[in-house]
């Protein structure tokens, strides 16, 4: 191996990382910010470093610090000791595992060797999410049962409720899915989508299988054990659920594992539904031939917006003292995104100036599909917090009913539906 | 008297569908989020403490004071009557003899216990001298100590009526 493909592979693991690890504390202050915004109040936006607020970005790393420093307590009752701890810790990994197959750039070939680019290098795709995802509920069953807790053993029978509705649904929502494409690699699913639908739509699984992505999106909520589907841990009810007997970094697992979890199933649903890592009407291609034009594209419209965000900054984030933190940090702000600006542009004269060698532009189309990849799933996470601002919790039972007599039919339907088409085009 | 019929809800296909409506609710929670994204500062919540209520109006039940004749002495003639009816029983009093002929009796101490105050309001409904009021306006008491919040009868003279701009 040479040094470049350590690097991409080392690339990759960085970039799985960020998106899943690092965009926990992210997806917990977009939370509570866009929670605050919908429900007209500002959400949190005090904690600071040397006045540096970012928004309340800062309260995210003041909570992990807090649940770090915690006492590690455990009540005397619990026996199942092992099985307590562990419970946390499944749930975690199986949530951050799930997302290491998703791919976040076309394959990149260096040398005449093709690296996939997603954490794990695998082939198994969609067999890996769902098996992995699975097994996130086991962690929240152990751990309700080891809590020897009343309410945590209820959250964990609603848990187990909660599986044995959805996961049908989920699975044959998928297959029809699967029907349209011809692999389970999530690569090959998204470079489908590349291709133009009659020439105006984008191939999008979306537009494929509307049925099939509003069924799986549906479900999804309820693998990420988000409402309306969180009544694992009612609190109205049963006080939280299945980490009633919780505390400190153990519920700090389940806590970031939840963040994780909805990351994959966010990242999933781009995948499978919205394209993926692909442009609309640029797949990839396209891109290596027309690489000069869209970086020429860049140039006019990273600046324009970095205008609008500035000008969004200055209005927002001010106070009627000169000397306040928040002018300050506005200011500081728009310096560094004045200076992120330039070098933008410096890199990109300098491409121009140099010009693309055939490895230059594959490197480029990836970048710019991972940053493709990590809007659409910001989009797709946005979407998972406005639902869980707007919608009520179901009740068990309605999730049950919803699951079996609406989903799985519709699903089976799909199936046969999808079937037909495909076998009748065929022959 | 007529029959009033209720409709019932949820039985046509519309309802039954679910989704018309959540997307309904999902349409008002967007627009309350783009509403408050592109102005923040028309929502109404206080940047409290750099920005103070202003809300404060004339009826508020704030810190206690007590009030003054025109010559500047205590208006309180130590009746116990705002400490019999203090529900929290906060106020203490102890009363000596008024030597200057204004009245016959004065407060030597009139301690308010504001850990303890409900600020019920009860002690200046009792006074048959307007000598305690509420409408010094301060909502948030600061100490650092317990003692901190034992209000004496100097610290309570000391106190002005806010005024209301």
């Amino acid at each position: 191996m040479s040094g470049l493909a350590i690097g991409i592979v080392v690339l990759n693991v960085v970039l799985a990382l960020l998106f899943s690890l690092g965009a926990a504390p992210i997806l917990v202050w977009i939370e509570r910010r866009v929670a605050g915004l919908i429900q007209d109040r500002l959400g949190p936006n005090r904690c600071h470093i040397a006045g540096i607020r970012l928004g309340g970005l800062v309260q995210s790393l003041a909570d992990m610090l807090k649940l770090f420093f915690k006492e590690d307590f455990r009540a005397n009752a619990i026996r199942e000791k092992f099985l307590f701890s562990l419970a946390p810790v499944i749930v975690f990994v199986s949530a951050f595992l799930s997302f290491m197959v998703m791919p976040f750039a076309d394959d990149v070939y260096v040398e005449g060797e093709r690296f996939i680019m997603q954490g794990l290098p695998i082939d198994t795709g969609i067999l890996w999410f769902l098996a992995l995802a699975g097994l996130s509920v086991y962690g929240i069953m152990i751990g309700g049962w080891a809590s020897r807790n009343k309410y945590a053993l209820l959250g964990a029978m609603r848990s187990g409720a909660q599986v044995i509705s959805y996961e049908a649904a989920m699975g044959l929502s998928l297959i029809s899915v699967l029907l349209c494409y011809p692999s389970v690699q999530l690569g090959d699913i998204v470079r489908a989508q590349g291709e133009l639908l009659g020439g105006i739509l984008p191939a999008w699984g979306i537009f494929l299988q509307p049925l099939a992505a509003l069924i799986f999106i549906v479900t999804a909520f309820a693998e990420a054990n988000r409402t309306p589907f969180d009544l694992v841990e009612g609190e109205s009810e049963i006080v939280g659920g299945f980490h009633t007997e919780y505390g400190a970094m153990r519920f700090g697992l389940f806590f970031v594992g939840e963040y994780v979890a909805m990351s994959a199933s966010s990242a999933l649903i781009v995948t499978l539904f919205f394209g993926g890592f692909q442009l609309p009407y640029l797949n990839t291609q396209t891109l290596h031939v027309t690489m000069p034009l869209i970086l020429g594209a860049i140039v006019i419209v990273v600046p324009l917006g970095s205008f609008y965000g500035i000008r969004w900054i200055r209005k927002h984030n001010r106070w009627a003292l000169p000397n306040d933190c928040r002018n300050r940090e506005s200011a500081w702000l728009s310096n560094i995104i004045i200076g992120l600006n330039g070098v933008l542009a410096a890199g990109i004269g300098y491409v121009w100036i140099v010009g693309l060698s055939s490895f230059s532009t594959q490197m480029l189309t990836a970048l710019l599909q991972v940053v493709t990849f990590a809007l659409k799933l910001l989009a797709m996470n946005f979407v998972f917090v406005w639902v869980r601002w707007t919608l009520p919790r179901f009740r068990y039972d309605q999730l049950q009913m919803l699951g079996w007599k609406v989903l799985m039919p519709l699903a089976l339907a799909n199936i046969i539906v999808t079937a037909s088409v495909i076998v009748l085009r065929g022959a | 008297m007529g029959v009033k019929i209720v409709p019932r809800h949820g039985k046509t296909l519309r309802e039954k569908l679910y989704l018309p409506a959540i997307f309904g609710g999902m349409k008002t929670t967007l627009r309350h989020f783009t509403v408050n994204l592109g102005d923040t500062p028309q929502i109404k919540t206080f940047s409290y403490p750099e920005e103070q209520p202003h809300d404060i109006g004339e009826r508020y039940r704030g810190v206690h004071r007590l009030t003054k004749r025109e010559d500047g002495s205590v208006r309180c003639v130590a009746c116990f009557m705002c400490a019999t009816a203090c529900p929290a029983e906060c106020i203490f009093i102890e009363a000596q003899e008024r030597e200057d002929g204004v009245d016959e009796k004065m407060p030597k101490r009139f301690d308010i216990d504001l850990l303890e105050c409900v600020f019920c309001g009860a002690c200046v409904e009792a006074c048959p001298c307007d000598a305690i009021r509420m409408d010094s306006g301060i909502f948030s008491f600061i100490g650092k100590k317990r003692e901190d919040f034992i209000q004496t009868k100097e610290q309570l003279l000391a106190r002005e009526a806010k005024e209301n701009a």
